[in-house]
């Protein structure tokens, strides 16, 4: 018992760092997807349910062009299929929890709570380190996306205009430490963002995303040399 | 309340917890090969290239320069190594001073 709980505070302090990441980028989620007509309660209530920051925002902005909800479903799989290899690698440390646990923890599976537990030197293997890191992360996102939300509606329109671009400088900054050390992902970076243009002549945009991201994931496979 | 947007969030919530959850069904038999495994990590790559443009170019319903600008100082805040929230922060305090004085 004892140990269950030193397990589950590790968790805890573990996941302290991903506030400040979790927060800002919740609000930015939540000012996007109010942007994009969604009411407090869809707006916080998307980041409960789903709890995917990148496809809620790539989500939100999609709904505001006017896309079918069946291409943002299927943009959104595309998107999140990473979390099968994530979650590959945490269930196999967690191997001896009960199912529940495991399908509670699977859920808290993000880029973040998966690159935290799998780089913890002081692990223990334990599903309970992993619940708290992930209370820590779930909560964080939650009360980043809630203080957006009513945020929003307090923001002078030439700021919530200025938001526009926090998406995409997002997704930016992710992409260039990567590439930058990395060309040939620079080339398919680049690649696929011609590719999605051209697509985007003769598809339906959120169709073209879909196909330009599958496409060029699969070429990048003869070209591009991952790490690990 | 719109039905519509509820159905977006639990369609998205089912799509997204499958690949999560698949590894706890079938914990054993969970093996990649080096090709899947590379083209499941690459997806995030192309996914935000795709999603980055052109849809850039319409952060500005009619002036397309209005986002490449911002494109370029948040590429630029991560070139210098720079945490992704001050490049988000920089990308639009330059939106804002477009909008506030150039437009």
């Amino acid at each position: 018992m004892a140990n269950k709980k030193s397990d589950y505070i590790m968790g805890l302090k573990l996941g302290l760092p991903v506030i400040l990441g979790f927060i800002p980028v919740g609000i930015a989620y939540a000012i996007i997807a109010r942007q994009a007509g969604f009411s407090i309660s869809e707006t916080v209530g998307m980041s409960a349910l789903v709890f995917a920051g990148a496809s809620q925002m790539m989500a939100a902005g999609m709904y505001e062009q006017g896309a079918a909800l069946i291409a943002i479903i299927f943009a959104t799989f595309i998107l999140n299929l990473r979390h099968l290899i994530m979650s590959t690698c945490v269930v196999n440390k967690i191997r001896d929890a009960k199912p529940a646990l495991k399908l509670l923890a699977a859920f808290g599976v993000t880029d973040e709570s998966f690159a935290i537990f799998a780089t913890n030197k002081k692990d223990t293997g334990s599903v309970f380190t992993f619940l708290g890191l992930i209370t820590v992360t779930y909560t964080s996102w939650i009360a980043g996306s809630a203080i957006g939300a009513i945020a929003s509606d307090f923001l002078p329109p030439v700021l919530t205009a200025s938001l526009g671009i926090a998406l995409y400088a997002m997704f930016l900054a992710i992409l260039m430490p990567d590439l930058k050390h990395n060309h040939r992902l620079g080339l398919l970076v680049i690649l696929t963002a011609l590719c999605n243009a051209l697509l985007c002549q003769c598809l339906e945009s959120s169709w073209a995303l879909i196909l330009s991201t599958l496409m060029c994931a699969g070429i990048g496979t003869f070209f591009v040399p991952l790490e690990e | 309340m719109h039905i519509e947007i509820w159905l977006l969030i639990l369609g998205m919530a089912i799509v997204t917890f499958i690949p999560r959850a698949l590894p706890v069904l079938f914990v054993e038999r969970m093996r990649f090969g080096k090709k899947t495994e590379k083209f499941l990590k690459l997806i995030p790559y192309t996914a935000m290239a795709a999603l980055i443009f052109p849809g850039i170019l319409t952060v500005d319903d009619s002036v397309p320069w209005v986002g490449i600008v911002g494109g370029c100082i948040a590429g630029g805040f991560a070139w210098r190594k720079m945490p992704v929230m001050v490049c988000v922060l920089a990308a639009i305090a330059a939106e804002f001073l477009i909008y506030a004085f150039l437009l």
